[in-house]
């Protein structure tokens, strides 16, 4: 769904850092959203941590780099990283060319579903992150 | 024809020294990355060779194989006609960016450092929670990478100094600005003399780096003869440690990457091998090594301009290491690690580290 | 280009793999060679269906296709003297097969001699030509250029290996043409037409060799000489010590110079030193083989005899010789490197003539080669701004031919005729022969579209 010149589609759940998180089954599937892949330009490397990691909410557990810019990935969730997208290894710019799609990176099994409820949800509370990140990285 | 060009003043015999043999193309990791012949130093050499010419300007047309060398020096090393192309290559990018045709990642980085203190732009540092400052026989210079790419490394440096009771402190650094000589720019005077106003300060007569790039910068720009007047030593730490004993060793097969700017350019190559066969009795060379050890593809901006390329590099130079099994991978410097740790693919188990790293990591262990 | 063949070319090889780009189009200009010319585009093809497609369209539209591997060629086959297409295989750089039992190894064009050499050693099997420019040189060039090397006169040249060629057509028809026997007489040898047809009749896409167990030991000497006349005789009495050394090499007093000035090897500069080798597989073997060849060399006042003992010493002898003609690029601007090549028993009086030559034109050349298998290397060097010294140079070269070609000779042993010597071919071959060749290239190349304006072929061009 177009929001000031970005794609950020209203069904998904959005961690303030601007890493989209939705549901798959029992699992949840995390990558980056629009705005952050178009602010860091051609992603060049992707950590793509073990599986059976720990994840913490809000506590970073992976890194990724553009040629420009280091990034930090935060856990959505508590959790535990279930699988990585490993096409990124050797293609980490997908993430610049399909980040909802191909682009996904890693697959969480949450402790607890509910805690997306933290997350930034629905089109009113999106465009308000939005429109403030938008301002924010203009300066 | 009257030269226009100060690449052409300095090094027209050179070029024109120049066989085209090709012999470049074997050692080249850039070509040896990507197989475009454009990229390759006799490629380069040929480019110049027809501006000189006048059979085609020197424009932004040739950015993308001028300003795309890591300046290794493995060409200049086996060339049998004398060309030292990437000190042709570095004039040549002078003189670009004297009429305006740079790449916009160094145009970029000179920009940058006119404003913040590193190349990356960050504002925040990670703390380490030393010393800053103070008076100590020993100033530590970490250099950008360490502080903002590699932190986990910087921190392991400083613990295996704390324990081996060294006197050092670390300071307010910034970048010390020798990757902008090498990319059509030149040392930032600014950030120099803070450098080195902050070294003074802390009446310390020997810095240890823990970059190469720093302490060849310190130790040869003119920029900084300031410090070395002043008789300031300065060494890289894999110098420094060279005669301590450790008392920890690892039955590990290790192997170690000599990073370009410790051998090629500055002829270091034992220092470090001593230090790892001390804590490594199961050492083993890769397939290319000292003089003729493969590049990894992060130096002379290319990591920063072209990442893909550069990750390549990388990627070439770990086949090496799975070629001979190795369990651990050495080197001694941050840019290394950090492009060889992004190229490691998931399926190859070895683990890369700074020396200093893996030592502190197994004394760590002993205790 | 123009746009609709651009279309085409960029559908079979795709987007990435077509190129304009001034950067490229400089590079494919040049070999090492001192010809260039712009070709209108590159490409870098990865299958045989890819080189096939281009061939036929080319064919159809008159485009000139130029194949390279390295562009290390000396005399210009690489060169796009009439523009058109670059072929560059590198990306086919897979060895695809190494057979022990089979004894032989199939590889594709791209591959570098020095990748199949490393591949080989485990096995203790090697690919005996050993080109000097072999670190970079592709299989492909070998191929195309029947690329001679050190090992010349024990273990002959690339032809003696190859067993069998994939090649595509002008036409675009992929052929197969050999066998993967150790000897076959089914059919004519096409094979062998191939080899050394430097990309004028068809563009070679997988090559199956035959391999060698590599003998584990050597022995190597060297000797100095006074008198070039001396090392000339020497070199022509070899054959009475009853040995054919693995590697017999001439190294004259400018090269020997010139790589002083490069390494610390510090060699004695003299008129002429000659660097032997025998192998074996015992040092006892090869020890009785070189004492056979230094007795010829004593016979010839010798000023000194050296054997050379550890592998560290041979190795810097012969990675010197390997990389004298690039050390000598240092004296002038300019240089051409010649090839000629005459019987055993006339090779002193061919460095006379080479030594009389330079003096005549006042211009500087140095000599070295494979005086092993009669191949020496004079090699011009001159200033090629100086518009005169040019034309000097070019009046030493036609003699140097003339020389060879009346010592019983021939133009060239090893690095092909190309443009360089191409308007030299009548000197050599008789108009029987030329027009036999022209007929063979007309067959296969009707519309003349591949490698174009070499080897004197075409017949305006006749030289």
């Amino acid at each position: 769904m177009e929001m000031h010149g970005y794609k950020m589609p209203e069904d998904l759940y959005y961690e303030e850092n601007h890493f989209w998180v939705k549901e798959e089954g029992d699992l949840l599937v995390m990558g980056m959203d629009d705005f952050a892949q178009i602010m860091a330009g051609e992603i060049v490397y992707v950590q793509l941590p073990d599986e059976g990691k720990r994840i913490k909410a809000g506590k970073k557990f992976a890194k990724l780099e553009s040629g420009k810019w280091l990034g930090k990935v935060f856990g959505p969730v508590n959790g535990e990283l279930a699988a990585v997208n490993e096409e990124l290894e050797t293609n980490p710019s997908l993430i610049n060319d399909d980040c909802y799609g191909k682009g996904w990176m890693y697959k969480i099994r949450p402790d607890d579903k509910g805690e997306l409820a933290n997350l930034i949800h629905g089109p009113e509370a999106v465009e308000n992150w939005l429109l403030a990140d938008i301002e924010k990285y203009a300066k | 024809m009257e030269a226009k060009y100060d690449f052409e003043k300095k090094f027209r015999e050179q070029i024109l020294q120049c066989s085209r043999c090709g012999f470049c193309q074997a050692v080249c990791p850039v070509f040896g990355a990507t197989l475009r012949p454009a990229y390759n130093a006799r490629g380069k050499m040929l480019l110049l060779k027809e501006v000189m010419d006048h059979k085609i300007p020197l424009d932004d047309a040739l950015i993308e194989t001028l300003f795309q060398c890591t300046t290794c020096a493995s060409c200049a090393e086996n060339c049998p006609s004398g060309v030292n192309v990437p000190e042709i290559i570095k004039q040549v990018r002078k003189d670009m960016v004297h009429i305006g045709s740079c790449h916009p990642a160094f145009k970029g980085m000179d920009a940058i450092l006119k404003e913040k203190t590193n190349i990356y732009g960050e504002e925040e540092q990670e703390s380490f929670g030393r010393d800053k400052n103070t008076r100590a026989e020993i100033v530590f210079f970490v250099g950008c990478v360490g502080l903002y790419r590699e932190e986990e490394s910087t921190e392991a440096t400083l613990d295996l100094l704390d324990r081996l009771d060294v006197d050092y402190t670390l300071i307010d650094e910034v970048c010390c600005s020798g990757v902008l000589e090498d990319v059509g720019y030149e040392i930032n005077r600014d950030l120099a003399r803070k450098n080195m106003d902050r070294i003074l300060a802390t009446g310390a007569k020997t810095v240890v780096t823990g970059c190469p790039y720093c302490s060849r910068t310190f130790n040869t720009k003119t920029q900084y003869s300031p410090l070395r007047d002043k008789g300031i030593r300065i060494l890289h730490v894999s110098q420094f440690l060279k005669d301590f004993d450790f008392g920890v060793t690892t039955d590990k097969r290790v192997t170690y990457h000599d990073p370009c700017d410790l051998g090629r350019h500055c002829g270091i190559y034992e220092e470090p091998r001593e230090t790892i066969r001390k804590i490594a009795p199961n050492f083993v060379e890769m397939a290319h090594h000292h003089a003729d050890s493969l590049c990894c593809g992060a130096g002379g901006g290319v990591r920063g301009a072209y990442p893909k390329n550069s990750i390549a590099m990388a990627r070439r130079r770990l086949l090496e290491a799975e070629e001979i099994g190795a369990e651990v991978v050495l080197t001694d410097c941050n840019s290394c690690v950090h492009n060889l740790a992004n190229a490691k693919l998931r399926k190859q188990k070895f683990r890369i580290y700074n020396t200093t790293q893996f030592i502190n990591e197994l004394m760590e262990e002993a205790e | 280009m123009e746009a609709r063949i651009r279309e085409m070319l960029k559908q079979v090889v795709g987007e990435e793999n077509y190129t304009e780009n001034l950067i490229d189009m400089v590079s494919f200009s040049y070999d090492a060679s001192e010809h260039s010319h712009r070709p209108g585009c590159g490409l870098w093809v990865q299958t045989a269906g890819q080189v096939s497609e281009i061939l036929e369209m080319a064919n159809r539209e008159g485009i000139p296709v130029i194949p390279r591997g390295a562009g290390t060629g000396l005399s210009g086959m690489a060169v796009p003297i009439q523009g058109g297409i670059v072929l560059d295989l590198n990306h086919m750089n897979k060895i695809l097969e190494i057979s022990i039992e089979d004894r032989l190894a199939v590889v594709q064009p791209g591959v570098v001699y020095a990748d199949l050499e490393r591949a080989l050693a485990p096995y203790g099997f090697f690919f005996p030509p050993d080109p000097a420019s072999g670190t970079v040189s592709t299989l492909g060039g070998n191929v195309a250029t029947n690329a001679g090397g050190l090992k010349g006169a024990k273990y002959g040249t690339t032809r003696d290996y190859v067993l069998g060629l994939e090649v595509v057509l002008p036409d675009g028809r992929i052929m197969k043409t050999g066998s993967r026997t150790m000897k076959s007489v089914s059919g004519f040898d096409l094979a062998r037409l191939f080899v050394g047809s430097e990309g004028t009749l068809g563009v070679v896409t997988e090559i199956t060799l035959k391999i060698n167990p590599r003998p584990t030991a050597t022995s190597a000497a060297l000797a100095t000489f006074d008198d070039l006349e001396d090392a000339g005789r020497a070199i022509s009495q070899i054959m009475y010590s009853g040995i054919i050394p693995s590697a017999l090499e001439i190294l004259g007093r400018h090269t020997l110079e010139a790589i002083n000035q490069n390494t610390d090897l510090r060699l004695p500069e003299v008129d002429a030193m000659l660097l032997a080798e025998t192998d074996g597989y015992t040092l006892e073997e090869t020890s009785y083989q070189i004492e056979k060849v230094i007795e010829v060399f004593e016979k010839n006042h010798p000023k000194e005899i050296k054997r050379a003992e550890t592998e560290k010493e041979k190795e810097a002898l012969w990675a010197a010789r390997k990389s004298a003609y690039a050390v000598l690029a240092r004296i002038k601007t300019n240089f051409v490197l010649e090839d000629v090549t005459v019987p055993m028993q006339r090779i002193a009086e061919l460095l006379k003539g080479i030594e009389a030559i330079s003096q005549k034109h006042q211009i500087q050349i140095a000599t070295f080669g494979h005086a092993g298998d009669g191949n020496l290397h004079p090699q011009i060097l001159y200033d090629g701004y100086d518009p005169e010294e040019v034309k000097r140079m070019e009046r030493a070269s036609a003699d140097l031919f003339n020389l060879a070609v009346d010592l019983g000779g021939t133009l060239t042993g090893e690095h092909g005729i190309g443009l360089s010597k191409a308007p030299f071919m009548t000197l050599e071959h008789d108009p029987v022969a030329m027009d036999v060749m022209r007929k063979v290239k007309r067959m296969l190349d009707p519309n003349n579209i591949l490698n174009p304006g070499k080897m004197a072929l075409d017949p305006v061009s006749s030289g």
